[in-house]
């Protein structure tokens, strides 16, 4: 079949290949190739990154002092969800998706996904998915407001009788499809499309990280289809899931959603894992410590992963032998963490360390994620969680986990990667500002959230009692400096895609034993990635 | 002998700040709930967060330790070749198996504290809490009392049953000091309970989203004494 004449070692068997290449807008529309579809990829998270970061920003400026009146309480509640909404389903899981897209293929030796218009299909749903969700908050009664949660009864048509509940929910069905196509597509696409010699564990760490993290979001995604329809059916066609008047019950949607959500934690993370896998041992010049342990403590979180939603819900009246199930399931998989974090601190040990930008993440990544992996644990205490549940506690261990987590390794991974994708070097000097400055914003920003959690200030109020105004006065103006941080990223990119020295194939000089494929060809590698395909030993 | 001598005099400032900082964390009104529980269960979870802390500081400054040794010491020098190993079974073991054992023994506090909070004792008085938006109501089943939108009063030393529902959307009846946090369900009743043991006046807030007011649906406790609380009890009876 079509895997063995695409992994054959004759030069170039596809068919769009005689064609003449398309230049201008149509290159980009009509485009199947995994290469531009990813770099579409990043330029659509990225703008939906920059909205996300806006909407934080307006929610730090209204949290900055208790008793502020920059947004009103119904704005506040809009901006808030939309906010999770767009950080979470529009930037961290696509941009994750675009890296995979522009790496996975050449790391495996293949010329392309094994579907290619089916990607081309995956990207294109996510800009009506976006346009659907930014739209709803120009209309009459705003976007969703009920959190990126949305818990019913809230978000049913009593208590949220505008559209945007609605569009919410169509927004995330399309993204949701978006996910499930591109998780068939990449699950098949490292199945069967290996070079001739690239076994299973010959695989770079990134790849195996991508193949359980599109594992978890074939299993996962459609549960959130299925509970979103049945919410939409609640709303529009007068159906009873979630009325407890009519016998339905507003905890089944917390369950059918956080089976999904908690999962979702991985799929925002899993992947950095694998970037940060890749980058400790290319600017340490050693190999990954443990590969195989690695492997199976990936696996390990992506089962166990699947066991642990019931710790978002301890405070709902569970049942105590399901509470003490899910309070254990969810410190069990603090130990195939826990492997990764030591198996990195093994790789770099003994090594030569370079500190380019892409390792100031890496490290950086360690440093932030442990604190997330910590807070993790006490979480899972039954207890603990109960007195702290809802309260910015949870908001601090979720951001040490995403931002401190997902978005230290997507910075990572997107310097460690940019020379190959732009055929550009980025300003090595802006990069470590950037660095900087994001490693400082976020403690100062996220570091006070434990304790006005500790305190009792519950999340997601548009405004606070007076005993917790110091703490946010020190949030907000780590947000600011974050502002400034990203601004500073943006300008660095665009003035290096602009006129960025070029970059040589291999700008990170990786030793022989570090040296994944995508570094074996040109910056950025050719259609089709590789003139020939290459065999593995 | 002099290389050691100096490194221990670097490190001697670095643990005594760290020492400092722990202190004033503990020592601050930013612990409040830590330093002030007020029931018997707030205290057991402030004995559990701390059994918590103790464990995992372990892994969390060994793995801290390890990553800033490694970015100090192995910074890339002309002419020293990086390291070779890249694989060692006993030692992936051992960070497997310790740090699961860790966790066994953790669920053990983990689970009496938990035992305590969900076994509700035989009460002295029950109170049931409706959420609305966006207000409490309280109610006194035992003597026919209903009012909203004031403190909760309840008498101190003794054990309270809380019932806890809503009659339109999720809401969250949270009072920190207590070590109390139950979800509003409509169309289910959740229980819990708590027993303060100082007399005063207890904040608290809404934990659930519920909608615009949120932000503004807030708790206060009076906790009187048991004659105090007679006393206000037959006052509201007769105002009803």
């Amino acid at each position: 079949m079509e895997a063995g004449t695409l992994a054959g070692s004759q030069p170039i068997a596809h068919g769009h290949r005689a064609a003449k290449p398309r230049t201008g807008i149509l290159k980009y529309l009509l485009t199947t190739d995994h290469k531009l579809i990813g770099v579409m990829y990043l330029w659509l998270s990225f703008t939906f990154f920059a909205i996300g970061g806006i909407f934080a920003l307006l929610i730090r400026s209204q949290l900055a002092a208790p008793g502020l009146h920059v947004l009103p309480p119904e704005v506040y509640n809009q901006i808030m969800s939309m906010h999770g909404t767009f950080m979470i389903f529009f930037f961290t899981i696509p941009i994750m998706a675009g890296l995979s897209n522009y790496v996975v293929p050449i790391q495996i030796g293949a010329r392309d996904m094994a579907f290619p218009r089916v990607n081309a299909v995956s990207f294109w749903l996510l800009v009506p998915a976006g346009l659907l969700m930014l739209t709803s908050l120009l209309l009459h009664g705003g976007s969703a407001a009920a959190g990126w949660t949305s818990y019913p009864p809230l978000t049913d048509r009593q208590y949220s009788p505008g559209p945007g509940v609605d569009l919410w929910i169509l927004g995330l069905h399309l993204a949701g499809a978006s996910s499930i196509l591109g998780g068939i597509n990449f699950v098949v696409t490292i199945f069967n499309l290996r070079a001739p010699g690239m076994t299973m564990f010959k695989m770079p760490m990134f790849c195996w990280a991508v193949l359980i993290t599109q594992s978890i979001i074939l299993v996962a995604t459609p549960v959130l289809a299925g509970a979103l329809t049945m919410l939409l059916t609640d709303r529009m066609f007068g159906t009873s899931f979630f009325h407890p008047a009519a016998g339905g019950d507003p905890v089944l949607w917390q369950h059918l959603f956080w089976f999904y959500s908690h999962p979702a934690v991985y799929i925002m993370v899993l992947p950095g894992m694998g970037m940060i896998s890749q980058v400790l041992p290319a600017f340490s010049d050693k190999r990954l410590f443990g590969y195989k342990g690695m492997v199976l403590a990936t696996a390990g979180i992506g089962v166990i992963g699947f066991m642990v939603w019931g710790h978002h819900m301890f405070s709902t009246g569970m049942s105590p032998g399901l509470r003490r199930f899910f309070s254990f399931a969810s410190m069990v998989i603090a130990v195939p963490t826990g492997i990764k974090i030591w198996s990195w601190l093994a790789t770099i040990w003994g090594g030569s360390i370079r500190f380019r930008t892409p390792m100031l993440y890496g490290v950086g990544f360690i440093s932030l994620f442990i604190i997330g992996g910590i807070t993790g644990v006490w979480l899972a205490l039954v207890p603990f969680d109960v007195q702290v549940h809802d309260t910015y506690f949870v908001v601090a261990h979720l951001h040490y986990v995403l931002f401190g987590g997902s978005l230290m390794s997507i910075f990572a991974g997107f310097y460690y990667w940019f020379p190959k994708i732009s055929g550009r070097m980025y300003n090595e000097a802006w990069g470590k500002v950037h660095f900087w400055l994001v490693f400082i914003g976020m403690n100062l920003t996220f570091m006070p959230m434990h304790i006005m959690g500790m305190l009792g200030m519950p999340r997601r109020i548009y405004t606070y009692k007076p005993e917790y105004a110091i703490w946010n006065h020190i949030s907000s103006a780590g947000a600011a400096i974050l502002g400034v941080a990203m601004l500073i990223f943006a300008i660095n990119v665009l003035l290096s895609l602009w006129r960025g020295r070029r970059a040589p194939e291999d700008p990170w000089d990786h030793a022989e034993h570090n040296k994944t494929l995508e570094w074996t060809t040109s910056s950025p590698p050719p259609a089709e990635n590789f003139a020939r395909i290459p065999i593995i030993r | 002998m002099n290389r050691s001598n100096q490194s221990r005099r670097s490190i001697l400032p670095g643990l005594a700040v760290l020492g400092l900082l722990a202190g004033l964390c503990v020592a601050s009104p930013a612990f409040a709930w830590l330093v002030n529980p007020v029931t018997p269960v707030a205290h057991e979870v402030r004995g559990l967060f701390y059994k918590a802390v103790a464990v995992t500081s372990f892994f969390f400054l060994l793995a801290e330790l390890l990553l800033l040794v490694a970015v100090l010491r192995f910074r890339a020098k002309p002419g020293v070749p990086a390291a070779t190993f890249h694989e060692n079974v006993r030692l992936e073991i051992v960070w497997t198996a310790i740090p699961a054992l860790a966790m066994v023994i953790l669920s053990g506090p983990a689970f009496t504290t938990l035992k305590s909070m969900e076994t509700v004792p035989q009460s002295d008085l029950t109170v049931e809490v409706v959420g609305h938006q966006w207000f409490w109501e309280y109610r006194y089943p035992k003597y026919g009392v209903i009012f909203a939108n004031e403190p909760l009063v309840i008498p101190v030393g003794k054990i309270v049953a809380v019932d806890v529902t809503s009659i339109d959307v999720v809401h969250s009846w949270f009072v920190a000091d207590f070590g109390v946090k139950m979800d509003a369900n409509p169309g289910r009743i959740n229980h819990t309970w708590f027993q303060v043991e100082k007399p005063g006046v207890y904040g608290g807030q809404c934990a659930e989203l519920c909608g615009v007011l949120h932000g503004q649906m807030l708790i206060t406790v009076n906790a009187v004494s048991p004659e105090e609380f007679e006393r206000w009890i037959e006052q509201k009876k007769k105002g009803a």
